[in-house]
């Protein structure tokens, strides 16, 4: 098993993140995704919306991956859970593969609140748990993956700021 | 850095390709009333729940068809006070 978390603050207050959030696929592990779809959604008792979302992506992992995990495919599926809570400023989100699941196990969660000292600002937390299951390399190949997400989200969080405008306070912002 | 971390959600494809277009037009709808009505704390009147309900239909039948694994949703679509679960 293999634990990996992060944490990243962004220049701009906790509604402008959460609305680019919602509208691009908002997780670092695996930017190659290549279809995202709604499966439900909802607000319950207590204002909160709830969102299930099917995300299928490229795992882009290198070929010696997949050849020693049997596999030549290379689209899987993803299911995510997120929470947005509009009062608390909170926006949770919990994803977990739902296929090659007899192979590898990768959970993560992503939490985006108010940087507790700058409204202004937005923490990001994330942390990713990766368990390859039932062969001899399995710690081998959870570092890999381990690093292939850290790099992957230093890219994605790079092309965040494509999203965002410059966090520059002295210029008003229209929002999108 | 790749072009395709920048990529939106409601831009990419649906898992269904005959879905591709009532998903779009869904997001669209969705997006312009989480970011006008639900972020600014206003839960009244959901537009897009006709919207949602046809392309929801789409998807369950590529779903079913591609047979991807999808456990414990009922399909519910849009929908106000729904039992919590435990989270």
């Amino acid at each position: 098993m293999r634990v990996w978390s992060s944490e990243h603050v962004f220049g701009h207050p906790w509604d402008t993140v959460i609305k680019a959030a919602m509208r691009k696929y908002p997780n670092p592990m695996n930017p190659s995704v290549v279809g995202v779809d709604v499966l439900e959604r909802s607000v319950d008792s207590r204002g909160r919306l709830h969102s299930h979302r099917l995300l299928s992506t490229e795992w882009g992992l290198p070929g010696l991956v997949r050849a020693i995990l049997g596999t030549s495919r290379t689209l899987t599926y993803i299911r995510e859970h997120s929470i947005v809570d509009p009062v608390g400023k909170k926006m949770e989100l919990c994803s977990t593969n739902i296929t090659l699941t007899n192979w590898v196990s990768v959970s993560e969660r992503l939490v985006y609140t108010p940087h507790p000292e700058d409204p202004g600002r937005t923490v990001l937390t994330q942390e990713a748990v990766i368990t390859v299951k039932g062969i001899s390399l399995g710690s081998y190949l959870e570092s890999l993956m381990a690093n292939t997400i850290s790099s992957n989200a230093k890219k994605v969080l790079i092309a965040w700021g494509g999203w965002l405008p410059p966090a520059d306070h002295t210029h008003m912002w229209p929002p999108p | 850095m790749t072009s395709e971390s920048a990529a939106t959600a409601d831009a990419m494809n649906s898992v269904g390709e005959a879905c591709t277009d009532m998903k779009r037009e869904y997001d669209q709808c969705f997006n312009r009333w989480f970011a006008e009505k639900f972020l600014k704390g206003d839960c009244s009147g959901d537009p897009c729940t006709d919207l949602f309900k046809r392309y929801q239909q789409c998807v369950q039948k590529a779903i079913k068809e591609k047979e991807i694994p999808i456990e414990g949703l009922e399909f519910m679509g849009h929908g106000k006070e729904k039992p919590e679960s435990s989270s």
